[in-house]
């Protein structure tokens, strides 16, 4: 998996391109934890995130929670159907909001 | 804080090892990035951990446990930085192959771990297996945190439920179901609100347990469909979810999603109930194959005859060895792990009376397990309930041991309100017992003892119940001899489907009838799920193989029979708001209203016979507002006429302030055959009511 963090004005976006899986899922929680300060804004654009396993989904779970921790705020972006379908069905997609378009996300914050 | 003990010390072939912790059982995530496996065999002399990529026929490693990683019968390890998400694992054991003295090492199987809590190769429903493989059921390994949101189990108290028995595939496979993900655990979620508009308030799961659906496949000669072990009365693993439920079972995350199924639920008030399977496993008799238990520990997991061969009360091949300590363990820990891990309200064991059966399959009187259960401490407010026989003959419906914990079956309940409502008077005495809570049963224990029901899976569903005096099973393959002649049903005048609208007319009445008594006696009501719209199975009354239309709901009939959806409602209703139907006792005596808290009549007032036979017969529930806590006190009247001439009966004179309302006539159609509470019309004569033939009429006194 490939992570790519983009910055506009004091959001960050983060592109995760690939597969969110137990391989990937560790260094995608370093990476990202790496950019949680306080009152971070975290747009996580999933557009081209194709597939995330049970480990995937408890990463974002606990980015979630860390973002709420340190009072900040974080969204998931452009979720390819199926994705948006597990998380539905696992009870997962209580844990950030998500939106159709990185826009709108952006605008959410 | 970090572990002192979580370094390698061994290696195998490029794999890190050290040896594992005994407990828990199973396999394990440490920290760090390793997985524990534990697992016990009394008998075996080796054993070997075979790991493999997920789905791979060849497995990757295959490690032999040092015999310093074994502790007295547990081989234990932990092997490090495994992708735990993409392998599966399996054992070998090498022993003595003497199956005279109970023993069938075959160090060549490769066995199935009995804790492993996600089990790979049947994770979409139906899909053909590739028997080449030899590894069939297949361990793996899953995260157990879920975050519940500070949801818990409902512990609803036993009196108040109204069970909905339903088979996680058949409730939502129909195409009518109109559902995302038709038959899976997930496409439960979308019918929560119809079960709330019902009114049911706890879900039976048929087995969930991993089950191989393809276990006696085989084409039915009569229909030319493939049949197969739909039920799943069949457990490969009793720790695992049924992968092939879940929409997301090819993910391997049937897990959540189950424990999400069960969080919603929750959420909207609705307890979960498992069919729990634990007298048999999957393994059949000595032709079986190979999964798991035979492999590692036969002796020790089975009830064996003295000449080695496997006893069979449960007709299934095989029966579990539950009074050995170390398999009431693993039943113990089963039953823990579905309670806090999934929060579980409670089991219903199937053919349970095996509980009782010693170690040598004697029925004992005081058996170890049923009375570990009852006694455990996690399981503190799990419903206990109890199948209370088996295929071997023991029968203990009202004997069944470790007194008020355990709940059962009512089969007598079954037995006799199907008997009366198809014109048996006979078993009018027997009714008073039965809508009092079975007293005469559940003498020391209460009516919460008591599970009523009329129909379930094994047997007519109530559409069928009164449209056919015989069972159809030919599409079954086995010319008509599997299921019950025992049905006590009749088909109102024409075998099946029929146009005649008066015969319907009557079927219609009949259910209504049903129910309404159902829904009137004390102890705790099941409705086998589509009963409410008149569901059919054509006459099967033992569709343990059809995975079709025959035992999937068909959904349209909710449209078409809208009449009969309405009536189970109300009904449902009026007994929430009347909680003297509702107790954990057996009151009957006279209270402050100055009536008997339950009294039976005649046609005329007091004048019943318990002794004799009859059709006509009227009960009246005296409710007193500060016993029951309701706003005033209340009077329930049902005047049930099973005889096919209509009669009168005397009504029973009500405190000054009150009068008569008509509550429900089974012999009106909709919407003059129930009405909902407010809107209850009195009746013309306070004096009498003209109950019409084979019809119930139930007034509330306002």
């Amino acid at each position: 998996m490939k992570i790519e963090v983009e910055k506009k004005d004091n959001i960050k976006i983060i592109r995760l391109i690939g597969d969110l899986d137990g391989t990937s899922a560790p260094e995608v929680r370093e990476e990202i934890i790496s950019h949680i300060n306080d009152n971070s804004k975290l747009v996580f654009d999933m557009s081209q995130c194709e597939y995330i396993s049970s480990a995937g989904l408890r990463v974002l779970l606990i980015i979630a929670k860390k973002l709420k921790a340190k009072g900040g705020q974080g969204v998931l972006a452009g979720l390819v159907e199926e994705v948006k379908d597990v998380m539905e069905i696992t009870g997962f997609d209580h844990m950030l909001t998500s939106y159709e378009s990185i826009d709108t996300a952006i605008n959410s914050l | 804080m970090e572990r002192v003990d979580n370094y390698p010390t061994h290696e195998y072939q490029g794999l890190k090892l050290r040896r594992g912790h005994p407990l828990p059982f199973g396999a394990t995530l440490v920290p760090d990035g390793g997985v524990n496996f534990s697992i016990f065999s009394k008998h075996a002399e080796d054993c070997e951990l075979v790991l493999f990529e997920k789905g791979a026929k060849e497995p990757f490693a295959v490690i032999p446990f040092p015999d310093e990683f074994r502790i007295g019968d547990v081989y234990t390890m932990i092997v490090f930085d495994l992708d735990y998400e993409n392998i599966e694992y399996g054992y070998r054991m090498d022993g003595p192959y003497d199956p005279q003295r109970g023993h069938l090492f075959n160090k060549e199987k490769i066995l199935l771990d009995p804790y492993a809590k996600a089990i790979g190769g049947r994770e979409v429903w139906g899909e053909e297996p590739d028997y080449s493989d030899d590894f069939q059921h297949r361990g793996r390994i899953v995260d157990h945190d879920f975050d519940w949101q500070g949801e818990r189990p409902l512990e609803k108290d036993m009196e108040d439920l109204v069970i909905y028995e339903a088979h996680v595939r058949g409730l939502t496979k129909h195409p009518s179901s109109d559902v995302k993900h038709p038959g899976t655990f997930a496409s439960i979620r979308e019918k929560i609100p119809y079960l709330k508009e019902l009114g049911v308030n706890c879900i039976e799961l048929l087995p969930i347990f991993e089950f191989d659906e393809f276990e006696h496949s085989r084409i039915s000669p009569e229909t030319g469909e493939r049949l197969m072990n739909y039920w799943g009365y069949s457990a490969v693993g009793f720790f695992a979810p049924k992968a092939g439920y879940a929409a997301t079972g090819k993910y391997g995350m049937e897990v959540d999603e189950l424990k999400n199924l069960i969080k919603e639920l929750h959420e909207n008030g609705i307890e979960v109930i498992l069919d729990v399977v634990f007298n048999h496993t999957a393994e059949g008799n000595e032709r079986g194959p190979y999964i798991s238990y035979k492999g590692i520990d036969n002796k020790t997991y089975y009830l064996l005859t003295p000449q080695g061969y496997y006893y069979n009360f449960s007709g299934c091949g095989n029966t579990l060895n539950c009074n050995h300590p170390v398999v009431r363990n693993m039943i113990l820990d089963c039953l823990r792990y579905w309670a806090s891990e999934y929060h579980i309200d409670g089991f219903r064991f199937d053919l349970a009376s095996i509980l009782s059966r010693d170690q040598n399959g004697h029925p004992i009187p005081n058996p170890p397990i049923i009375e570990t259960l009852a006694e455990d401490p996690i399981l503190g407010n799990c419903k206990l309930i109890a199948e209370a026989w088996d295929a071997a003959g023991l029968y203990q419906v009202g004997s069944f041991p470790s007194g008020s914990r355990w709940a059962e079956w009512n089969g007598e309940y079954r037995d006799a309100v199907r008997k009366f409502i198809k014109g048996n008077g006979d078993v009018a005495g027997e009714i008073v017992q039965r809508i009092e809570g079975s007293p005469d049963i559940y003498g020391e224990r209460g009516p919460t003892a008591s599970i009523n029901f009329i129909t379930c899976h094994d047997g007519f569903t109530l559409k069928d119940l009164v449209s056919y005096n015989h069972k159809h099973n030919k599409a079954n393959g086995e010319n008509n001899f599997d299921g019950t002649n025992n049905n006590n049903s009749w088909n109102c005048g024409v075998e099946g489907e029929t146009d005649d609208p008066q015969i319907q007319q009557l079927r219609t009445k009949q259910m209504k009838n049903a129910i309404t008594i159902l829904l009137l006696s004390r102890g705790v009501p099941m409705i086998l799920s589509g009963d409410e719209f008149a569901n059919t199975q054509f006459g099967n009354n033992n569709a343990y193989c059809q995975d079709n239309e025959i035992s999937w709901l068909d959904w349209d009939l909710l449209e078409e029979n809208d009449n009969i959806f309405n009536y189970f409602k109300s009904m449902i209703e009026f007994r929430k708001q009347h909680p003297v139907l509702r107790t954990d006792h057996f009151d009957t005596d006279y209270n402050r209203t100055g009536y008997p808290e339950i009294s039976w009549h005649g046609l005329n007032l007091w004048e019943f016979d318990p002794s004799a036979s009859t059709l006509t017969m009227a009960v009246l529930f005296a409710e007193p507002n500060d016993k029951y806590d309701t706003e005033s006190d209340q009077f329930i009247y049902a005047a049930i006429n099973m005889h096919w001439e209509m009669h009168g009966y005397e009504l029973p004179n009500l405190p000054r302030s009150k009068e008569w309302h008509l509550v429900a006539n089974t012999g009106m159609e909709q919407p003059e055959d129930i009405w909902s509470a407010g809107n209850e019309p009195k009746i013309d004569s306070q004096d009498e009511v003209l109950v019409g033939p084979r019809s119930i009429i139930l007034l509330v006194a306002k």
